[in-house]
């Protein structure tokens, strides 16, 4: 029960950790705790973050303002990879192929996502592997051994996910035969597979997240992160409005392809669509503010003075 | 106390119990629980029970002292007393008031 107290802890926000872990903790040693302490103790982090009652004062404001922009940058643009990839997915089909090829304005919309998804993930490189190994570097060097854990996460949920794709293309499927695609089979197999990316791309973030957030990264690095982060966004913008372009000269071309049954697992193009804009619309917001606001800090006085 | 200018939204609560505890002199945070437990029949959540004392504290109602191993004891500001009195006097009027409609009706 105490690890899980403080594993809770640690939810808590930095700032607030700074000022009241330690009595905090020893509060919580003196007696035995209850599920609804642990219950309490959750909601009382969720609060801090809501209603910070403990600030940090000065540059370490515009560090702290830097760090969540970039770390917001990332959380959207794993949200536009998952709508991307659900875009790539249903393009793939031989009809929207040909419509890409014959109507101008579907191919360039096509190659502006392409694009756009090719830059962004350059960026989001760029900009997050020296933050990534900054959070490395001070976690070795203040023996702590959670941070490399954390980072280690991104590749092998990665690979993991390659290798259920491996199973299922290879096993599985050629197992199954033939099989239609509403079947309840392969609608499971699916939806496991997309449940599959989901985790590993969720997991990926909360673990970088998790690894940036429990050591120091300088300010220096962070300042340098926000360019790539603010071309990712930009880049993601690019993407989203590609994902338009494309869809209204699919409808200007071939109306009854867009509301056929060519979406994700046979359902109608039009709700695939709407559902992956949407996804990718509501990520480019958040990367948009994201990146003003990382970048106003940075302009700041306080971000100016080295760190 | 006026819940609207400190902000203490679904701390209010909370908060009052901490300061009558802290009305009795300086506590540290175990015992500020048993304490509001004992006094007021319900025993404030760890989580809840912080999210208190940092509200009071950054509004200058609490202070906290120099930690012993670890634990921390706070006390009452003057602020807080004049707070904490004033809250006392309104709920003092509030139930004062009730009674009386009770007693009528």
């Amino acid at each position: 029960m105490n690890r899980l107290v403080g594993w809770l802890v640690r939810l808590y926000p930095r700032a607030w950790r700074g000022r009241y872990e330690d009595e905090f903790v020893a509060m919580l040693e003196q007696g035995p705790v209850s599920i609804r302490d642990l219950f309490d103790v959750a909601l009382g982090a969720v609060d801090a973050w809501l209603r910070p009652q403990v600030l940090y004062e000065g540059r370490l404001v515009m560090v702290a303002r830097m760090r969540s922009s970039v770390l917001a940058v990332l959380w959207a643009w794993s949200g536009l990879v998952v709508a991307g990839v659900g875009f790539r997915k249903m393009t793939e089909y031989d009809d929207f192929v040909q419509a890409a090829r014959d109507d101008m304005l579907v191919g360039v919309g096509f190659d502006a996502v392409v694009v756009g998804a090719v830059v962004a993930l350059a960026a989001v490189a760029v900009g997050g592997v020296p933050v990534a190994y900054a959070a490395l570097r001070k976690g070795l060097a203040e023996g702590r051994k959670d941070v490399p854990l954390l980072l280690c996460m991104p590749p092998l949920f990665g690979a993991g996910f390659v290798g259920y794709v491996l199973v299922l293309v290879n096993i599985i499927y050629p197992a199954l035969g033939r099989i239609a695609v509403h079947s309840t089979v392969n609608v499971a197999l699916f939806l496991s597979l997309v449940g599959a990316f989901l985790l590993a791309a969720l997991a990926s973030a909360w673990a970088v997240t998790a690894a940036v957030g429990r050591v120091e990264v300088g300010g220096r690095i962070l300042r340098f992160a926000l360019y790539p982060a603010a071309v990712a966004t930009a880049a993601m913008v690019v993407v989203l409005v590609g994902t338009t372009v494309w869809d209204l000269g699919l409808l200007a071309q071939a109306p009854a392809l867009f509301s056929g049954d060519e979406g994700l697992l046979a359902t109608p193009a039009y709700a695939t669509w709407l559902v992956i804009v949407v996804v990718m619309a509501v990520s480019t917001a958040i990367a948009v503010v994201a990146s003003i606001r990382g970048l106003r800090a940075r302009r700041s006085g306080h971000a100016s003075s080295p760190l | 106390m006026d819940d609207e200018d400190l902000g203490l939204g679904r701390f209010s609560d909370p908060a009052l119990f901490v300061l009558v505890s802290l009305a009795g002199g300086q506590k540290h945070g175990y015992a500020m629980m048993e304490d509001i437990e004992e006094t007021c029949g319900a025993r404030p959540g760890p989580g809840t029970l912080y999210g208190a004392i940092a509200r009071l504290e950054r509004r200058g109602l609490v202070e906290p002292l120099a930690s012993e191993e670890r634990r921390r004891p706070y006390r009452l500001t003057a602020a807080g007393a004049s707070a904490l009195e004033r809250r006392l006097r309104e709920l003092e009027g509030l139930a004062h008031a009730g009674l009386g409609r009770l007693a009528t009706a």
